[in-house]
């Protein structure tokens, strides 16, 4: 009887509700419903939620429908979304935002769980495991979610690609990256969770191993609470009290340790190796050298750092020692990145050769050596504090600041806190083609984008702040007895990164960086525009903003295939990479071989000499104090360490270049255990073809096989220092 | 003024490998009077039209280039150009890099015209230092043997740093003896204490099959690290040293 009324469209038929149960169709659920969640709409656009009237009629009209269209089954899901398509051909869009449901198609679950498909391959810093699964699709119903929850104007901006919003799936969790201060965990202690409600509570480290696996763990419990990298700024200096009166091969047992943990600690986000980076000082910075020592649980009256500066070095020699050695396979280790500080000193005094030679010998076998360079006087020289994070974003901290003394002397538990809010990139060659190459016009585009991703920063900093301090980031906010905040969150970076540089003044110009002046000149002056726009967003809020080359790991991709959807006609002039290939593919997948350059990077393709390239890139540098990285791609398979320190020695003293890295592509044989230079397709040893290369994506080793095609397209293109003859 | 000019295929503005612990701008001038099947640089053979570059620009190259801070020229036979070389090689030390030149050893007489010049000379040891193994490296039917031990000779007693090459081919060149009788002419030539100056190494190469000259020499598969190390402590020299994929540069000995 029942199932003739419904067929006949008399009733709806029963609900099977996505909590597991089944019930009668109530039309009153809806109108409770949507007067309930649309109150929503208030809290994110700050507008009047829907009224009950409106919420029956709505309920009513589906009902209505169901009734008419005949179906044996109904579950909650589908009549959720009747209710949106309902809402929008009533014009109520904002409510419909907050009363859809968020979620993926189950063909996309499935090809997660195979590893199958473009999400496959957005970071390559991520391997298949089930962790990652969960992972992908969480941050797709993350994504989804933020999307729908903030100003459309932003979401529509991001969607589009005029504008890329990175680590989307933490929008409304989690801030960015964080360069630690060890000084504050070795006086108070650690407690991973923030609370110690959850985790044990360890008091201050007393041994030299409780200490490494103490900084292991911090980086490890910081990263639940960080979309990005962490990291120690001033690393081998805060660890040396725990050096004092150990022998040589104790410390390198300690270095040894430490690369293990951060490389073997496979338990971030969706089962990866934290991202890390440690700040390597060979000697005492200035600023630190009259500070008092801070570590097993007090600040030491009759100890300075200063005396501690052949500790720092053994350490600095036994970290650079054990990266050397590599794993128990001769592999390299990728994590933490390696950020060996130069400095005039360390140049010109011949006690610190050693290290220098070694950080050149690490560039050589593996390529992971960072050059971290605050030779330039843009960096501040060394009455500073700073440091270049994992991803090159840079983060400083000028002497003159009102804290900075109580900080260096860590007075109350004061400490330095770095790091990044939020990295927001935009579009440059979208600019360019909006401006139909017309440069004011092109000042007025860029000024408008930049608002909005000012918006978005400022929107992120709001949720954020109130996160922050509802206890929802607790690693973050912990206060061991009374201790200031381990990170202070309103003290974090803002960064405006953007992509194409090259390929903005190509439009505007009709040549690329490394073609002409004009070129050149006109980069520059769109930079010192963003930096003047930059320069008032803070004078505005008084938050720090950035401007930074991006890595754009997928992004130089996602903006080039934007281009092609929205900028057909200029996108095709313009693209870099394999435009043949990816029209080909493009109907299958949006994982296609072509890019943008990133940041004002040189054309990784140009075949111009690498003095050429310096002298291009190196006069960005001063502006982009967010971050920028110079990258020499070795195209030798035994580059000669000697003459790779004298280069670097040049690169210090007589370049701009606050960042550089040295990049060898680097083959490991799975069935023979070799692992040299070169980009190999098979094993040069055993001829397996069993084998995996490695190279720099963007500011990081990894995998090659786990890159995107626009990244491996690139790999494919770049322009190595040496051509084999 | 004409214009002089000069067969050189390649500028490589800057190499991490091709001149012993420094950074250079490597030029490599086409035309070889040898015909080694294991070449890597076969495409320079022959000096051909293409290749004809005006020195002056070759010059700027250099002088432009700031990141350097040595000029090697290479080949082909660097030798065989003397003048456009002694050109170079002049300018290239007046404006303070250093300068050195790799060579086959076979032209000792334009090798003791240059040698006042050079900073750095490398030599090439292609096989045993005796006619028919040289013959079959080399291509050649009457190898100039004579010549390039008069040359080893020369360079040993100048103030030039001296390399001494020999890539190691399986089959050519790989077996203890032939070290042993290497290094045995290589001390009779003063070589140790040259090298104990800080003037002279032996450095064993790894030979890469997938960039011969030859299809023979292709399909010959390439030397092991530990065969490398093992001919190198057999030589018995100071400062020998290996340069292998797998290892990168290397100094077994030290």
């Amino acid at each position: 009887m029942m199932t003739e009324a419904i067929l006949n469209g008399r009733l709806p038929p029963p609900v099977r509700r996505s909590d597991g149960v089944i019930e009668p169709f109530d039309k009153e659920r809806i109108v409770k419903s949507l007067v309930k969640e649309t109150q929503l709409v208030k809290v994110l656009y700050n507008l009047p939620p829907m009224s009950e009237e409106d919420a029956r009629k709505i309920a009513e009209e589906v009902e209505e429908d169901i009734k008419n269209m005949k179906l044996r089954f109904l579950s909650g899901p589908l009549i959720r979304e009747l209710v949106s398509v309902k809402l929008l051909e009533h014009g109520f869009d904002k409510y419909r935002n907050v009363y859809t449901r968020v979620g993926m198609p189950l063909y996309d679950v499935y090809s997660i769980d195979h590893s199958e498909g473009y999400e496959a391959k957005e970071n390559a810093n991520l391997q298949p495991n089930p962790e990652t699964f969960h992972k992908k699709k969480a941050d797709f119903l993350s994504k989804e979610s933020y999307l729908l929850m903030m100003p459309p104007r932003i979401a529509d901006a991001h969607l589009r690609g005029d504008i890329h919003i990175h680590d989307l799936e933490y929008w409304g969790t989690r801030p960015f990256c964080q360069d630690h201060d060890l000084r504050y965990f070795f006086f108070y202690g650690l407690m991973p969770d923030g609370t110690g409600t959850h985790t044990s509570v360890a008091g201050p480290a007393k041994h030299a191993e409780v200490a490494i696996l103490h900084a292991a763990k911090v980086l490890g419990a910081a990263q639940t609470n960080f979309a990005g990298g962490q990291g120690f700024f001033n690393f081998t200096v805060f660890m040396a009290p725990y050096l004092m009166g150990l022998d040589d091969k104790k410390i390198h047992q300690l270095a040894q340790m430490f690369l293990y943990e951060m490389t073997q600690l496979y338990v971030a986000r969706g089962g990866q190796p934290v991202f890390s980076s440690i700040q390597i000082e060979v000697g005492v910075p200035k600023v630190w050298q009259d500070a008092p020592v801070v570590s097993h649980g007090k600040v030491w009256r009759d100890l300075t750092y200063g005396n501690l500066e052949d500790r720092v070095h053994a350490f600095a020699n036994a970290l650079l020692d054990e990266y050397l050695k590599g794993d128990a396979m001769g592999k390299m280790f990728n994590f933490p990145k390696p950020e060996v500080v130069q400095r005039r000193r360390y140049w010109t005094d011949s006690n610190f050769e050693d290290v220098m030679l070694k950080a050149a010998q690490l560039s050589a076998k593996y390529g992971s050596t960072y050059y971290d360079n605050v030779v330039p006087a843009y960096r501040g020289g060394e009455d500073g504090v700073s440091c270049f994070q994992c991803c090159a974003y840079a983060f400083a901290e000028d002497g003159s600041s009102e804290d900075f003394k109580r900080k260096i002397n860590f007075e109350d538990g004061a400490h330095f806190s770095m790091g990044g809010m939020q990295v927001i990139t935009l579009n440059l060659p979208r600019i360019a083609y909006r401006s139909g190459g017309d440069e004011s016009r092109l000042y007025e585009i860029l000024k408008e984008t930049m608002d909005i991703a000012k918006d978005a920063l400022l929107l992120k900093h709001k949720i954020m702040v109130q996160q922050f301090e509802k206890g929802l980031i607790p690693f973050a906010s912990q206060r061991p007895k009374g201790a200031p905040p381990a990170v202070d969150i309103e003290n974090l970076t803002h960064t405006i990164g953007f992509v194409g540089m090259n390929e903005l003044v190509e439009h505007m110009t009709g040549y690329e960086l490394h073609e002409d002046p004009s070129a050149q000149k006109l980069a520059l002056k769109v930079l010192i525009e963003m930096d003047r726009i930059r320069k008032g967003y803070s004078e505005e809020t008084g938050l720090k903003f950035s401007i930074a080359r991006t890595p754009a790991e997928s992004c130089a991709q996602r903006f080039a295939v934007a281009d092609m959807i929205h900028y057909p006609k200029y996108a095709k002039e313009y693209v870099k990479g394999d435009l043949e290939r990816a029209m080909s593919l493009y109907g299958e997948t949006k994982d296609v071989p072509i890019y943008y350059t990133n940041g004002a990077h040189v054309n990784v393709a140009a075949k111009v000499p690498l003095y050429e390239r310096l002298a291009i890139e190196q006069r960005f540098f001063p502006i982009l104090k967010g971050g920028d990285i110079f990258h020499v791609w070795l195209g030798e398979a035994n580059p000669d360490p000697e003459a790779l320190l004298k280069l670097n020695k040049k690169l210090a003293l007589e370049s701009w270049i606050g960042y550089w890295s040295h990049t060898k592509d680097i083959t490991v044989c799975r069935s023979c255990g070799f692992v040299g230079g070169g980009l190999n397709e098979s094993c040069p040893m055993c001829r397996s073809q069993d084998i995996r290369v490695y190279s720099r994506i963007t500011g990081y080793y990894q995998d090659v096989a786990s890159w995107n095609a626009a990244k491996k397209q690139e790999l494919k293109d770049r322009y190595r220092i040496r051509l084999s003859a | 003024m004409t214009k002089k000019m000069v067969y050189a295929g390649e500028i490589v503005p800057l190499s991490l490998s091709d001149y012993l612990g420094e950074p250079a701008c490597v030029i490599f001038f086409s035309g070889c009077n040898f015909d080694c099947g294991y070449c890597q640089n076969w495409r320079l053979k022959k000096g051909s039209e293409e290749h004809l570059t005006d020195v002056e620009k070759i010059k700027k190259a250099i002088s432009e280039n700031k990141l350097v801070t040595a000029c090697k020229v290479t080949g082909g036979e660097p030798l065989l150009q003397l003048d456009a070389l002694l050109e170079i090689g002049r300018f290239a030390k007046s404006i303070g890099l250093k300068f050195g030149i790799d060579t086959n050893g076979s032209l000792p007489d334009a090798l003791a015209d240059i040698l006042p010049l050079l900073d750095l000379v490398s030599i090439d040891i292609k096989a045993e230092l005796d006619e028919e193994s040289y013959r079959a490296v080399t291509g050649l039917t009457s190898p100039p043997v004579s010549a390039v031990i008069k040359s080893l000779e020369i360079a040993m007693r100048s103030d030039a740093y001296v390399e001494l090459r020999m890539v190691v081919i399986p089959g050519y060149n790989d077996k203890l003896s032939t070290v042993r009788s290497i290094s045995k002419i290589l001390r009779g030539m003063g070589y140790e204490e040259k090298a104990s100056e800080g003037k002279a190494c032996f450095n064993l190469i790894e030979f890469v099959p997938e960039n011969a000259f030859d299809e023979d020499f292709r399909r010959i598969r390439n030397p092991s690290a530990s065969l490398l190390r093992d001919l190198a402590l057999a030589s018995g020299l100071k400062n020998a040293r290996i340069t292998h994929r797998g290892v990168g540069i290397l100094k077994p000995v030290d």
